[in-house]
């Protein structure tokens, strides 16, 4: 299978699973901006000050692509039950690393406007430059493919549980690695604990961000140490499915 | 010599687990070109497990399928260029319409835009739906929705399509629409699998057929053939307690009986003693439920006396 076939089915894996909803259903994206906005009401609301809005919305631009990126792979096995697009999809001339891609592509599509609205506001105050730009965007793609190569794994390991239980634990990984951890709020609130914030992707990316939009002073080792931990945790979560998922069943 | 469609040899599936259960008993199956073959058989009989192998989504636990000449368990990537699925029991999305799928399966299959545009809409015309392409699925009828996704293995162009159970819940003005566009692709060279357990789409649409029972092929043929296997050709179904059972099968069917005989003399004798007693009665050829249930789980299962 050509390489140009293959980039080609991701973007049209990842379209058919977005569009519809780009088209016909705008108030899920107004929904994922919501839930990602909902720690920065309560900031507003009870805020201490300082810089906790622009801290608070780091985190709602890592959410955006985090939250969806995680229940995308789970809810991928549990949706696949009812409507067999995958199924049908394996008995295509479709390579499994497209549609693997496609299916975590199309919520990173669906997150693009709250991205850009949260990135708007990050920008309005002052704290987005062209570097800091591009080094945002390629934590939240680092995130992206970590979260998402997370709720791959899990599907793949609970492949045959119930589709409550996939349902219940992509919200509930989606709410304790977004909203628990240092992701909405500065990780030096954690005193001697913050080295968590390395360990968790989410938390991780927003601590990268914050040093490049000098929110948080890192030194130029910590930071490779910190990149180099989201990328190989990314690279860990991909082996654990690739050992275990198979396209076809044995 | 050109290959058949699909082929099986010795084909056997086994799935792990606490129960081990032998899906697939060394199924041996020859499907011409151009032809459309139907797997019968009751729920849990291996249709679905011999489907799925010969798509390419099940490895089989030991033999081999073939389609078009291509084994499915080492030539998936050329056996995928030939076929296209629609699994069983599958639900659309909501928010899709009938064009996205026909369409986009069509580039899925590497159909350039305006072929894929053409494609769907033949397949959506020839599935009745092209009125209702841009109608959410969700406002969509079961039989409709049932349509939509057939159409999305009809745009595909594909040389073999394979359908599992494809009229299952539509009502009979559905199911109809559904056989008449698989005719329609039968005459224009297309090979059809299908599988079903509704003996009147098998005995209407099939030009052969396989019975399959517990992982084993019990018959195969024309459907014709397949009526000829049994010693009773002529069926009399009585209303109410048939008493002059003498040396014919009957099956009880709580009041109603069905009586097996072999020739059109015996039917017309049973006729007029049911007529004696007073007892209202039909005779005809028998039918490939007849058959079926002689072959996969003898009448003994039905109530037979």
């Amino acid at each position: 299978m050509g390489i140009s076939k293959v980039v080609k089915d991701t973007f049209l894996i990842a379209w058919i699973k977005s569009y519809p909803d780009f088209r016909r259903n705008p108030l899920m994206l107004v929904l994922i901006a919501m839930i990602s906005s909902i720690p920065l009401f309560f900031m507003l609301m009870f805020s201490g000050g300082g810089n906790t809005i622009i801290h608070g919305l780091i985190g709602a631009m890592v959410s955006s692509v985090a939250f969806t990126g995680v229940m995308a792979g789970i809810q991928d096995i549990s949706w696949d039950r009812y409507v067999k697009i995958r199924e049908m999809i394996v008995a295509m001339p479709v390579h499994p690393g497209s549609y693997a891609l496609g299916i975590a592509l199309a919520p990173l599509l669906i997150s693009i406007p709250s991205l850009i609205f949260f990135g708007g506001l990050v920008a309005f105050m002052g704290f987005l430059t062209v570097e800091t730009l591009a080094w945002t965007v390629l934590a939240l793609i680092i995130v992206w493919a970590a979260m998402s190569t997370m709720g791959f794994m899990i599907s793949t390991y609970l492949f045959k549980s119930s589709m409550m239980i996939l349902n219940n634990l992509s919200n509930l990984l989606g709410i304790g690695l977004i909203f628990i951890p240092p992701v909405y709020y500065s990780e030096a609130q954690l005193g001697g604990l913050s080295w968590i914030s390395i360990v968790i992707p989410t938390s991780n990316a927003a601590g990268l961000i914050r040093s490049y939009m000098g929110l948080l002073p890192l030194s130029m080792e910590t930071t490779i140490i910190r990149w180099s931990v989201l990328i190989i945790t990314t690279v860990a979560f991909m082996a654990m499915t690739f050992i275990k998922a198979r396209w076809r069943e044995t | 010599m050109e290959a058949d469609a699909v082929k099986s040899t010795d084909l056997r599936k086994i799935y792990d687990g606490i129960d081990e259960i032998e899906a697939l008993k060394a199924v041996n199956i020859e499907v011409g070109r151009g032809e459309l073959f139907t797997l019968l058989g009751p729920n849990g009989a291996g249709k679905t497990t011999f489907l799925r192998i010969i798509s390419t989504q099940l490895f089989p636990t030991s033999g081999d399928a073939f389609v078009l000449g291509y084994s499915a368990v080492s030539e998936a990537e050329e056996v995928r260029k030939h076929i296209a699925v629609v699994p069983q029991d599958v639900a659309t999305y909501n928010n899709f319409t009938p064009w996205e799928y026909a369409y986009y399966f069509a580039r899925l299959r590497g159909m350039a835009s305006p072929a894929a545009r053409q494609k769907a809409e033949e397949a959506l015309k020839a599935v009745d739906l092209w009125d209702l392409k841009n109608r959410m699925c969700q406002t969509l009828s079961g039989g409709e929705k049932r349509r939509a996704t057939i159409a999305s293995v009809l745009s595909s162009d594909a040389d073999v399509l394979m359908l599992d159970e494809p009229t299952s819940g539509l009502d009979a003005v559905a199911r109809r629409g559904v056989w008449s566009a698989l005719r329609d692709l039968v005459k224009s060279g297309k090979t059809i699998l299908l599988t079903t357990h509704m003996m009147e789409e098998a005995e209407m649409v099939s030009d052969r057929l396989a019975i399959v029972n517990k992982g084993d092929v019990v018959a195969c043929g024309r459907p014709d053939e397949i009526k000829g296997l049994v010693r009773e050709k002529f069926r009399v179904v009585i209303n109410g307690d048939f008493k002059q059972l003498s040396s014919f099968e009957v099956a009880k069917l709580g009041d109603r009986s069905i009586v097996y005989v072999k020739t059109q003399d015996e039917a017309i004798d049973v006729l007029k003693d049911s007529l004696k007693m007073n007892l209202r009665a039909e005779a005809s050829a028998v039918t490939l439920e007849d058959v079926f249930v002689k072959l996969v789980g003898g009448l003994n299962n039905h109530g037979n006396q």
